[in-house]
């Protein structure tokens, strides 16, 4: 069924929690030394489908099977610890009554191997320097970093992490962020990362599965997820996005722009489409520098030093709500009059009936 | 794509993002809780068993009588007194020592605190041993008062302590005043653990008996020993203790409404800031005369009167064995008692914690119901049923006594378990199951050293409650045997002061350490370390 170099695969997951399901048919296969996301807001069941990766939970229906080895199915629950599957938690849950080494090596056999594994994990880490401090003495940082040395010192078959970043200020995040991944991938493991947050998952991830009330609404590379979501609320889920009506030709579509070229021209000629246009393909000069496009008033402009988001509205009828990001440098004010014009190929879906 | 489209209309099911573990709590485990539930509330059974046998009738006839409107009066009227200074003095002196820059506060924390641990009886025949005026109606709220006001203070210095300053800033930011600033927010969050204080405090009163008797104060308590112990009138007996518990459960209930409202909050985990301290400036020199003057008549009088009497007496010759074996005895005794109470109260703390039900909470709850029934009526009830089904064989057994102390202090035990058990989250046996530790192990390791020290501390509340118990030992201590309580009791009563004096000290001396612990325990909550 799986081939032996996929890391994970999920097949068919479901668990509900008394009357409420929470997982619907979860299918997801991670190739061996990837790091994958799942994305997901809170209450769709993420943090479910972590647990019984761990084992913490047992699912109700489905297989969950690792290098080709079945964890879990109708017939066998393999218990947490002979799993081999790593787990760092959002609160990266220390022993409070043990050293760094000490967490580190909880999971190693007593002996001469056992120093040298955790003063390898924690040169790896970067916290060399901090094994006989105790876990309260360490910052939000130096915890996840020792809870992710501690799963990583079991060479686990995949190592699972549980919003490690939520905790963290937004100072902190990056560079955790950063050093994490470069660990998981240095130590091969395949990654699973959940989180609720898009970025992060975009910027960390190899593959990203998003996962939507219960079942996995897409899984892709983060390029193809924020480019080609499969449809108008994950693309809103995944970024900004303007939706545009238009109708397609083929190969491009008739919209308010003009024609736009489409990315994946499945469309048949002459049906109804809805478009995605990302802020940053949409471009915003004054109405004095005689540029192409649609007149529009900027209604409210948001400053992020090197870029900036500006909230226009279309002149013409119907007036059209649009988001634009523009370089730090553009100088827009509200109630300025500009033109605005799409750059490039758009991603496209059949426009669904109303109502 | 349809189905999706409406999937995204819909709103998300409200679930939180960190699940205290939803799903079923383990059959074993609910089990074994309603084991202990039904255990501890057996008492409650035998003794509506035994009103029952005695007939509907006589039991009513027993009960409208002008005693029963005289007990009632001295039980109701001494309750109120005392309560209420219980609650002005326990909340003055929780504030002083938390909320005010008096010098040596630490250590008032600890001294004031002490009287609560001294029973109640020793601090009586402190005080009437020597003022003769120390009697009926005026003793009895003075030594009460004395005694138990620290019921008070522990919890409102508690929720002082955890009170968020920020909102005291909050509250002058919003055009409030500096002192109802304190008045409304910080006094208005203590709210509830002062009623919660003053419910321990009445039904300490409803359940003494050694300082009554002492004092020559009839109550309830005092009066049901009496047709038990000296008249054998059983009927009577458990027709006034019908009473008592009834009394005790509406006190209780005081309580109910202010549960799970008013709780001291704080905004944001990492919000921890150093408390701000109130100046006392010139009040400061008139505070530590108070304090000094209550710690003194709470503590140096007993002290005092029981050194005057052991030095009055010479040296007695055969105190000094008899003390010894008494000690063992209780030694014995309690450290059964604190054992099984401390083991019965984990799968209950364990239901509580990590399996947050509408089930478990209620049933947490009942055993606190136990706090209704004094430890007289639950010596009667268990002898009781000792006589009834186990054909007086196992009436005044070591057996007995030890199940009867560990039903008393059951809630004592489950407080501290409760709270050791929640040190020790599920989030870290998961931690380390998924190490690859096998559940053993992971017990070991990782469970039992979180656990362990609030065990322990657990056990050695219980095991000094025990030791100066007096009501349930005199009624199930096994014949020809002497705890330090009944020794104690045994010479006090033929007025042999002098003999009883060692004995008192005794019981002081192991009496201080509970309340070193709990101070010690409580210092270690955050906020005071900030403080320091």
């Amino acid at each position: 069924m799986s081939d032996t170099r996929d890391g994970l695969t999920v097949t068919d997951l479901h668990k509900a929690f008394g009357s409420h399901a929470v997982l619907k048919g979860v299918d997801l296969t991670v190739p061996e030394g990837a790091f994958a996301a799942v994305l997901g807001a809170s209450g769709s069941g993420k943090t479910t489908l972590l647990r019984i990766l761990a084992g913490f939970e047992r699912p109700d229906r489905g297989v969950v099977a690792v290098g080709g080895a079945i964890l879990d199915d109708d017939h066998h629950h393999l218990s947490a610890e002979r799993r081999r599957v790593g787990y760092v938690s959002q609160e990266g849950s220390l022993f409070p009554h043990l050293t760094v080494a000490g967490n580190v090596g909880f999971g190693l056999r007593r002996g001469r191997s056992r120093e040298v594994v955790v003063a390898h994990l924690l040169e790896l880490v970067g916290l060399a320097g901090l094994a006989r401090r105790y876990p309260h003495q360490l910052s939000g940082g130096q915890q996840q970093r020792v809870a992710l040395a501690r799963a990583l010192a079991v060479r686990p078959r995949i190592v699972l992490l549980d919003e490690p970043f939520a905790s963290l200020d937004a100072g902190l995040r990056a560079s955790v962020r950063a050093d994490v991944q470069s660990v998981v991938r240095r130590s091969g493991a395949t990654a699973v990362l959940v989180t609720h947050d898009q970025e992060e998952a975009l910027s960390l991830a190899d593959m990203v599965a998003v996962i939507r009330d219960g079942v996995i609404a897409q899984v892709a590379g983060p390029r193809d997820l924020y480019d080609a979501p499969v449809d108008p609320e994950l693309a809103g889920f995944v970024g900004e996005a303007n939706l545009i009506e238009g109708t397609s030709d083929g190969a491009s579509a008739e919209t308010r722009f003009g024609r736009l070229a489409l990315r994946d021209g499945h469309a048949p000629a002459g049906s109804p489409v809805t478009l995605l246009v990302r802020p940053e393909q949409l471009r915003v000069r004054l109405v004095e520098e005689a540029a192409p496009g649609v007149a529009a008033r900027v209604v409210e402009t948001g400053f992020h030093g090197h870029d900036a988001v500006v909230r226009v509205v279309t002149e013409g009828e119907p007036p059209v709500p649009l988001l634009a990001r523009v370089l730090g440098d553009v100088r827009l004010e509200p109630g300025a009059r500009v033109m605005v014009w799409v750059d490039g190929p758009v991603h496209s879906w059949p426009r669904r009936p109303s109502g | 794509m349809t189905a999706t489209g409406a999937a995204a209309e819909r709103p998300l099911p409200a679930v939180p993002s960190v699940p205290a573990r939803r799903g079923r709590p383990p059959g074993l485990l609910t089990g074994m809780s309603l084991a202990v539930a039904a255990l501890l509330l057996s008492p409650l059974v035998f003794l509506l068993i035994e009103a029952s046998g005695a007939g509907v009738g006589t039991i009513a006839h027993l009960i409208w009588r002008p005693l029963t409107a005289s007990l009632l009066w001295n039980t109701v009227r001494l309750t109120v007194v005392v309560t209420a200074l219980c609650a002005v003095i326990g909340t003055l002196t929780a504030w002083c020592v938390e909320c005010t820059d008096l010098p040596g506060r630490r250590l008032w924390a600890v001294l004031v605190v002490v009287p609560f641990a001294i029973p109640d009886f020793v601090i009586s025949f402190g005080w009437s041993s020597i003022f003769t005026w120390v009697q009926g109606f005026q003793g009895a709220v003075l030594v009460m008062t004395l005694g138990v006001y620290p019921l008070v203070h522990l919890p409102v210095a508690a929720s002082l302590r955890s009170a968020d300053p920020g909102l005291e800033d909050t509250a002058r930011s919003l055009g409030l005043g500096r002192f109802r600033a304190f008045l409304r927010v910080t006094v208005g969050q203590a709210r509830g653990a002062i009623l919660g204080g003053c419910v321990l405090v009445a039904l300490v009163i409803l359940a003494e008996y050694g300082a009554f008797e002492i004092l020559g104060y009839q109550t309830f308590t005092t009066e049901i020993f009496t047709e038990f112990q000296v008249s054998f009138n059983v009927p009577t007996a458990s027709a006034l203790s019908l009473v008592l518990v009834v009394l005790g459960g509406v006190i209780l209930a005081g309580e109910l409404p202010a549960r799970g409202r008013g709780r001291a909050q704080r905004t944001g985990a990492l919000a921890q800031r150093v408390p701000r301290r109130h100046r006392l400036g010139q009040a400061t020199l008139p505070v530590e005369a108070a304090l000094l003057l209550l710690v003194a008549l709470a503590l140096g009088v007993p002290v005092g009167a029981s050194v005057y009497w052991m030095l009055e007496s010479g040296a007695p010759t055969l105190t000094g064995v008899s003390i010894l074996a008494a000690g063992v005895y209780t030694a014995l005794y309690s450290a059964a008692a604190a054992a099984v109470a401390t083991l019965l109260a984990v799968p209950v703390a364990l239901l509580a914690v990590r399996h947050v039900s509408r089930g478990g909470r209620l049933l947490e709850r009942s055993t606190y119901l136990v706090l209704a029934m004094p430890g007289l009526v639950i010596a009667l009830a268990l002898s009781y049923f000792a006589e009834r089904y186990a054909g007086g064989f196992a009436y005044q057994t070591s057996a007995l006594l030890i199940a009867a102390y560990a039903i008393l202090f059951f809630p004592l035990a489950l407080v501290g378990v409760r709270a050791s058990v929640a040190h020790a989250p599920v989030a870290l046996e998961e931690a380390a199951r998924s190490l690859g530790r096998p559940a053993p192990e992971v017990f070991w390791r990782v469970t039992l050293p979180l656990v362990g020290p609030g065990l322990a501390a657990s056990f050695c509340l219980v095991f000094l409650a025990c030791a100066t118990e007096l009501t349930a030992t005199l009624v199930l201590v096994p014949t020809g045997v002497q705890t330090l309580a009944t020794q104690f009791w045994a010479y006090q009563q033929n007025l042999a002061y002098g003999q009883a004096a060692p004995f008192a000290l005794v019981i002081m001396a192991i009496a201080a350490v509970p309340s070193y612990v709990l101070a010690r325990y409580f210092d270690r909550l955050p906020g005071r370390s900030a403080a320091t």
